[in-house]
């Protein structure tokens, strides 16, 4: 375990010393910032004029749903961007400076580079989403009220979308030596991806349940929304498994090809 | 703690086996790239793999360190087989891959940690560990350097320093000095030699020099297949049969009518003739096994008016050995692809 760890602190420090690192952080906040702005202004003028008509502010556009729903989503179409940056170089660079040789040679199962490479990524995308706790901080000490269960399940989902996109961008960089290749590659693959719940409904009939049950962003939805359903966790598990599973086969093919 | 071993003693016969491989192949795909290679490295010895490009050194060193499994054979690593316990094998192998990059954008101390934490090690036994491999490997002056921007020869060093973490029994060096400056080479050379006290080594070249500046033994590997092998005099004295003889004639010999002239002696490989100065003319034949031309060549020349300066056997350097035996076997190679 201490090997993986190894293998995974060295991914989250080349990364940070790679322009990379600073670029998805940059573009990461700038993003955040925006959307958290844009609806809480919103909210605010929403919340005046009910109030200047003399309703209640309405049930259900509590402040919980109204902010931090709509940033979740909005950050999880941003991940579609940084997931390629952030998986691009993790094996492709690797194997193009040969020190891919050096781990497959160091006391190290496959595994514990797949895994600790995969972690690393995890504890980077960490770091980058869990400073937006700070808005909540902003807000409750402007008064706001929370409930706290939808966001929980929302940086519940956040994590386990990341996750999942990590491990196929991992996936995709194990192909190639060129990280721009990978991080095009994951990009496309993740755009489809995105792309599967309107294709869901241009189909229509049966086949649209199936299609919109691969999509990952339908299964996220509902945890942005405070819903905590079983099914969709499993959806994320079983992602990260095939992808993680598929890597290290990808990994193994070193024996018979260059 | 590998003890200092008898080097060279009395053939090394009472020296332990550290490796063996036996019978090993390789294939990708339909290629055959080893074709069948057994080899034993003995404990303390300085063994050279020695073979031109593409002839299957790196597969070869690949698969002792543990990078891939053979397609047939086995690996031993002691008694064990490599491939069973690769994780706990591989901690007695250090491998410093052909022209490998390394990683740019680390610090020289920060990657020799990272090569320690992988190979186990942690706390204060870490720290001492880097440190002794850096000072070892005169790396100490550079330890807060960005890898990226250190020469190839620092680079290189810094390769062996993370080989050499956790005091592996077997080194392996692929290409050591490959790609840099006739310094660099000279200090390389001097670091590996340093290490040899006490240490077991496997070293490849595609350069002669290289092997026989530092090694005890070698092996000649061509195509896949292990062609020759033994010490550098071993090598020498089993080819001394087949040597060469170079002939200096003195004017009015030239080039073309020597060489019509040798064409049609029975026995004579591979002629070759240049002018030397002052009208000197000077022949260099290969002699087939057990042949001896020389009193037949004499009166050849006598009796075509030729003034024979001088006539001795040449000693093959190793080099000629190198060339030979990859040249002899690449025509064999292609006779049997005639037939
Ligand atoms: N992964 C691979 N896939 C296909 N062919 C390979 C692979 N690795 C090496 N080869 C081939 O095997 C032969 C031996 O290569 P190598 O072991 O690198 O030789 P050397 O190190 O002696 O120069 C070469 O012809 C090379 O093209
Ligand atoms: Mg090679």
């Amino acid at each position: 375990m201490r090997n993986t760890f190894a293998v995974a602190a060295k991914e989250m420090r080349s990364f940070f010393y790679s322009g990379a690192g600073v670029l998805v952080f940059f573009f990461f906040y700038v993003m955040a910032g925006i959307f958290f702005s844009l609806s809480v202004l919103s909210y605010a003028r929403l919340s005046m004029e009910s109030l200047k008509e003399g309703y209640q502010a309405v049930e259900g556009l509590g402040l919980t749903r109204f902010v931090f729903s709509g940033l979740f989503l909005n950050l999880g179409a941003v991940l579609l961007f940084l997931a390629p940056v952030m998986t691009m170089r993790s094996l492709a660079e690797e194997r193009k400076l040969q020190t891919l040789e050096l781990l497959y040679t160091y006391p190290l199962s496959d595994f514990d580079i797949v895994f600790g490479k995969f972690l690393g990524l995890v504890w980077i995308f960490e770091l980058l989403f869990l400073p937006t706790a700070g808005y909540l901080w902003i807000l409750h000490s402007l008064g706001g009220v929370f409930d706290w269960g939808p966001i929980l399940t929302a940086y519940l989902g956040f994590w386990l979308l990341g996750g999942a996109f990590l491990s196929l961008g991992l996936f995709i960089s194990s192909l190639t030596e060129n990280q721009v290749v990978s991080a095009v590659v994951t990009f496309a693959v993740l755009l489809i991806l995105w792309m599967l719940e309107w294709i869901s409904d241009a189909v229509g009939g049966s086949a649209a349940g199936f299609i919109r049950a691969l999509s990952p962003f339908a299964h996220y939805r509902d945890f942005t929304l405070g819903i905590l359903d079983l099914s969709h966790a499993a959806y994320f598990v079983l992602f990260h498994f095939f992808f993680l599973f598929l890597t290290m086969r990808s990994v193994e093919t070193r024996h018979w090809k260059s | 703690m590998p003890e200092s071993a008898p080097h060279g003693s009395a053939d090394g016969d009472l020296a332990p086996v550290l490796a063996r491989l036996e019978d090993v192949s390789k294939n990708f795909g339909s290629r055959r790239v080893l074709k069948g290679i057994s080899f034993e490295l003995r404990k303390g010895e300085i063994l050279g793999f020695l073979g031109p490009n593409g002839a299957g050194k790196t597969t070869a060193m690949r698969i002792l360190t543990g990078y891939f499994p053979p397609s047939q054979g086995r690996v031993w690593i002691g008694e064990q087989d490599l491939f069973r316990e690769p994780q706990k094998l591989k901690r007695r192998i250090g491998y410093l891959p052909e022209s490998v990059t390394l990683y740019g954008e680390m610090r020289v101390c920060e990657f020799v940690e990272f090569a320690a934490q992988v190979k186990g090690l942690a706390g204060i036994k870490k720290r001492r560990e880097v440190e002794e491999k850096l000072t070892r490997c005169g790396l100490w002056d550079v330890k807060h350097r960005l890898i990226g921007r250190l020469s190839k020869g620092f680079r290189q060093r810094i390769g062996i320093a993370q080989a050499l973490i956790g005091d592996p029994e077997i080194l392996v060096l692929d290409e050591p000095s490959n790609g840099l400056d006739p310094k660099q080479i000279m200090e390389i050379r001097g670091l590996i030699r340093e290490l040899a006290q006490d240490r077991t080594l496997i070293l490849s070249s595609h350069i002669l020099p290289e092997v026989s500046a530092l090694c005890d033994r070698v092996l000649i590997i061509n195509k896949g297949s292990v062609i020759a092998s033994g010490t550098a005099d071993e090598l020498e004295s089993g080819l001394r049969e087949r040597h060469e003889l170079v002939i200096t004639l003195g004017p009015p010999a030239d080039k073309a009518g020597v060489f019509r002239l040798l064409e049609n002696v029975p026995g004579l490989e591979r002629i070759s003739i240049e002018t030397a100065r002052e009208g000197l003319v000077t022949v260099v034949v290969g002699i087939e096994k057990g042949r001896d031309v020389r009193a037949e060549l004499s009166r050849l020349f006598v009796t075509q008016n030729l003034p024979l300066l001088e006539m001795r056997s040449g000693r093959l350097s190793l080099e000629e050995i190198f060339m030979k035996l990859v040249l002899e076997e690449n025509e064999d190679a292609s006779q049997r692809e005639d037939a």
